[in-house]
């Protein structure tokens, strides 16, 4: 099954992936519209990351969906239109906090690979998304998808001899 | 002419003074004739003008205008300006920022931002779509500009709020203070975040769900999609982005204009050790991208091992390596990298800064700064020590600091005999090109309607290239054609490089204007409207008293030989500068005596009423 692999590394926080969503979706320039976002952390770590669906084997938010709109076809979790109230239990259950939510909007908004052809893998300039078979490690929180970019750490001593350990990830050119 | 898209309509008037802000409508005929962004900013700024107003005061009008194409899915989108009367130089300033801040401000409903008054107490601005209030920043007070940004962000709403803010140097009124935002984008020149303290305003946080007007997507989708294909394919884009600016460094060093020690001399012996190829295969862990940016020339660094060890930033770019680099006689990357690291989070210009400390290197060398003034330091060329402690005494004010916190202007008060070394126009700091090496620099930094920098005109390298020979006719063309073509993108809310690096097309721009708005525009139509902006901030500042004099390159340009490289023993001559300055009057429809823009000019423009304006000026002088 594929799906969307994110590579943290390689993300230059550029944000065309939000752009390109919210086009191909709703025809509007809005990336509070997108089912993909850009996560950022600075200054301890510094990491960019978009957070984005991962079309789970066991989808938390369809178990959670009180009216089974979030149904299965092709290996893709769509929300269904007709069959969802907006009650927003899929956003609180995902774990990945990959479903978001628009006061215009009359449903949740969720990744759906654009059927097969997700405009964000196509538009990143550098390379970050990858549609994959392989799932992008085991995480079970938002936080671990960093994990998963390869955390390096970094010890340093101040003058005063006080510690402070820093995380990074070590990005560089697409391999 | 009504635009169809394109603009939201609206600028948010705040009056921190009296706590209030009202969405002001903005007149379909403004919009169609200022463009957005720097347009936007000029006119405001004209029109909140009152004689005898203090740039530090409640009077002065902040303006924030990210324009009509900023936020939008086309190469480099991400660009916002700033502008108001500079606390730097007394006249026309303006600075922009890239990141995402400004498409925020166009996601909340507004055109723009217009600042005013002065806030009780150490504030901020919190705009959430349609609410706008003013909170208190107490918990904020002195809090470095990136610490401020994760606490608001973290306070609000996470990656959906967008911030900018001033670090202790804004509060402290530093006038060469910057607003930052998005861990490290700054706008950086003239003082903005000086402005931004002087209002006692800490930060402006903003959140906004509006979709973007555009009038045809799919005709702007096929222009973009064009713009995109191009930049992806072209043969730098790679290089660009594992570097972006800092491969300057080798190329100015190679031409012979790197600015060092003081702009002394324009080659640097030690640049192998502040390159880009240093910074990448050392220093860099990640890219950093403006908002829709395939070019991400922003360079995340951390310093790994050694003195400066867990000194982590996103940079530097080519004016700070190089100011901090070559200007200071420094050839060890990481110190550059704390250099940028401190700017960034006291909230300073690393150009000033690195340039100021430049002089006070140089005059303490030449004994033209004693002991006494130093505080105990004793600053060398390559000196970390001290370039650090200078650092800090200017955000905070104090000892030799309490000058330079003034910048040039407050330098040459207390030190009137440094203008010999200093190098600035107008009493803006030069940027990092030297202006001794091309005549085509030399008339864009005296002509820059901010001061020394190159954000009007950057002719250095086609001038170098292939303009030797040129007469002053051509060169008065290039640098025209610069300060035309150049802030259009300042008005549009884009970034200029993929233009200026990569040579995209600049008429796809004038497309996709056209595409926005639904009104056909030709890049010649952007570029008029751009030229009535250049009459205007020149008339902005020749009320704040700028004539013909202000409009020379620092004392250096003509009397300091280059001491070494290419260019070994080359000064500009006078009255080759005095011949292409008579030249760059006639030709913008300016006074050849006094430099003031001529009545029938702006009669062009359609500024009727500034040019009545300043005809009653210069009467009563």
């Amino acid at each position: 099954m594929k799906r969307i692999k994110v590579i943290p590394e390689r993300c230059s926080g550029c944000r065309i992936c939000e752009l390109t969503c919210a086009n191909y979706h709703y025809g509007v320039m809005n990336p509070k519209k997108s089912a993909i976002r850009l996560f950022s952390l600075y200054p301890n770590p510094i990491i960019r990351t978009p957070i984005v669906c991962r079309q789970c084997d066991d989808p938390e938010c369809q178990k959670s969906c009180p009216t089974g709109a979030i149904v299965l076809t092709d290996g893709i979790l769509r929300i269904d239109p007709d069959l969802c109230t907006n009650c927003l239990a899929c956003v609180d259950a995902c774990p990945y906090g990959a479903i978001f939510v628009h006061p215009d909007l009359d449903t949740p908004i969720k990744c759906d690979l654009c059927s097969g052809q997700p405009r964000c893998v196509r538009d990143c300039p550098k390379h970050a998304l990858v549609l994959s078979d392989e799932v992008a490690g085991q995480p079970s929180l938002v936080g671990k998808s960093i994990e998963y970019g390869g955390m390096e750490e970094l010890t340093v001593t101040d003058p005063e001899g006080k510690e402070t350990t820093l995380k990074y990830v070590q990005g560089g050119r697409p391999r | 002419m009504k635009p169809r898209g394109g603009y939201q309509g609206y600028v948010l008037d705040v009056d921190l003074s009296s706590g209030r802000a009202t969405r002001r409508e903005v007149p379909d005929e403004f919009a169609m004739k200022y463009i957005g962004g720097r347009g936007y900013g000029a006119r405001i700024t004209w029109d909140s003008l009152v004689p005898g107003l203090d740039p530090l005061g409640p009077q002065n009008t902040l303006t924030i205008a990210p324009g009509p194409l900023n936020g939008l899915l086309i190469p480099s989108s991400g660009k916002t300006s700033f502008h108001c009367i500079s606390p730097a130089t007394g006249i026309y300033g303006d600075s922009n920022m890239g990141g995402s801040f400004g498409a925020e401000i166009r996601l909340a409903g507004l055109d723009g931002l217009s600042i005013r008054g002065r806030a009780d107490r150490l504030s901020y601005l919190w705009i959430d779509d349609d609410l706008v209030e003013i909170r208190d920043a107490g918990h904020l007070a002195g809090c470095g500009a990136t610490q401020t940004e994760r606490t608001l962000k973290d306070d609000l709403g996470g990656e959906d709020v967008r911030v900018a803010t001033v670090g202790p140097a804004g509060e402290n009124l530093v006038v060469f203070a910057t607003i930052n935002s998005d861990w490290g984008r700054n706008a950086g020149r003239t003082g903005m975040g000086a402005v931004m303290g002087s209002k006692n305003l800490k930060a402006i946080a903003v959140r906004g769900t509006n979709d973007l007007p555009v009038y045809d997507i799919e005709a702007l989708m096929e222009v973009s999609d064009r713009a995109f294909e191009y930049l992806r394919s072209h043969t730098s884009m790679d290089i660009w982005q594992r570097q972006g600016l800092m491969t300057v460094i080798d190329y100015a060093n190679t031409v012979g204009f790197l600015p060092t020690r003081n702009f002394g001399d324009a080659f640097f012996e030690g640049a192998e050790g502040i390159n880009g190829d240093v910074m990448e295969s050392g220093y860099k862990i990640s890219d950093s991208a403006c908002l829709a940016c395939p070019m991400c020339c922003g360079n995340v660094c951390l310093v790994k091992e050694g003195r400066w060890a867990g000194t982590a930033c996103e940079g530097p770019e080519y004016e700070t390596a190089a100011m901090f680099g070559s200007n200071l006689g420094v050839d060890d990357f990481p110190f550059i990298l704390k250099a940028n690291q401190l700017c960034d989070e006291l909230g300073i210009d690393t150009i000033s800064t690195g340039n100021l400390i430049g002089v006070v290197i140089e005059a303490y060398q030449r004994g033209w700064l004693s002991p006494d003034d130093m505080d105990g330091m004793k600053p060398d060329w390559g000196d970390q020590d001290s370039a650090v402690r200078l650092m800090e005494l200017i955000a905070r004010g104090d000892g030799i600091g309490k000058y330079l916190a003034r910048g040039s202007r407050g330098l040459l008060e207390k030190w009137p005999e440094l203008a010999r070394i200093t190098v600035q126009v107008k009493g803006l700091e030069q940027s990092a090109y030297d202006s001794r090496v091309s005549l085509c620099m030399a008339l864009a930094y005296g002509t820059c309607d901010i001061g020394a920098h190159h954000t009007r005109a950057w002719p250095i390298s086609k001038e170098l290239e292939m303009g030797q020979e040129w007469g002053l006719e051509e060169k008065v063309d290039l640098v025209m054609y610069h300060q035309a073509v150049r802030p259009v993108f300042d008005m549009l809310g884009v970034c200029r490089l993929p233009w200026i690096e990569l040579s995209i097309d600049e008429n796809l721009y004038a497309e996709m204007y056209s595409a926005v708005v639904g009104i056909p525009f030709t890049l010649d139509d952007l570029l008029k409207r751009s030229k009535v902006i250049y009459d205007l901030t020149r008339a902005i500042s020749v009320k704040l008293g700028v004539r013909r004099d202000q409009d020379y390159p620092a004392p250096r340009t003509f009397k300091d030989p280059v001491q070494s490289g290419p260019f070994e023993g080359k000064t500009a001559d006078p009255e080759e500068y005095e011949a292409i300055l008579n030249m760059y009057y006639e030709r913008r429809g300016w006074d050849r005596k006094t430099g003031i823009p001529r009545r029938e000019t702006l009669i062009s423009d359609g500024l009727e009423d500034v040019a009545a304006d300043l005809e009653a000026l210069l009467e009563g002088e």
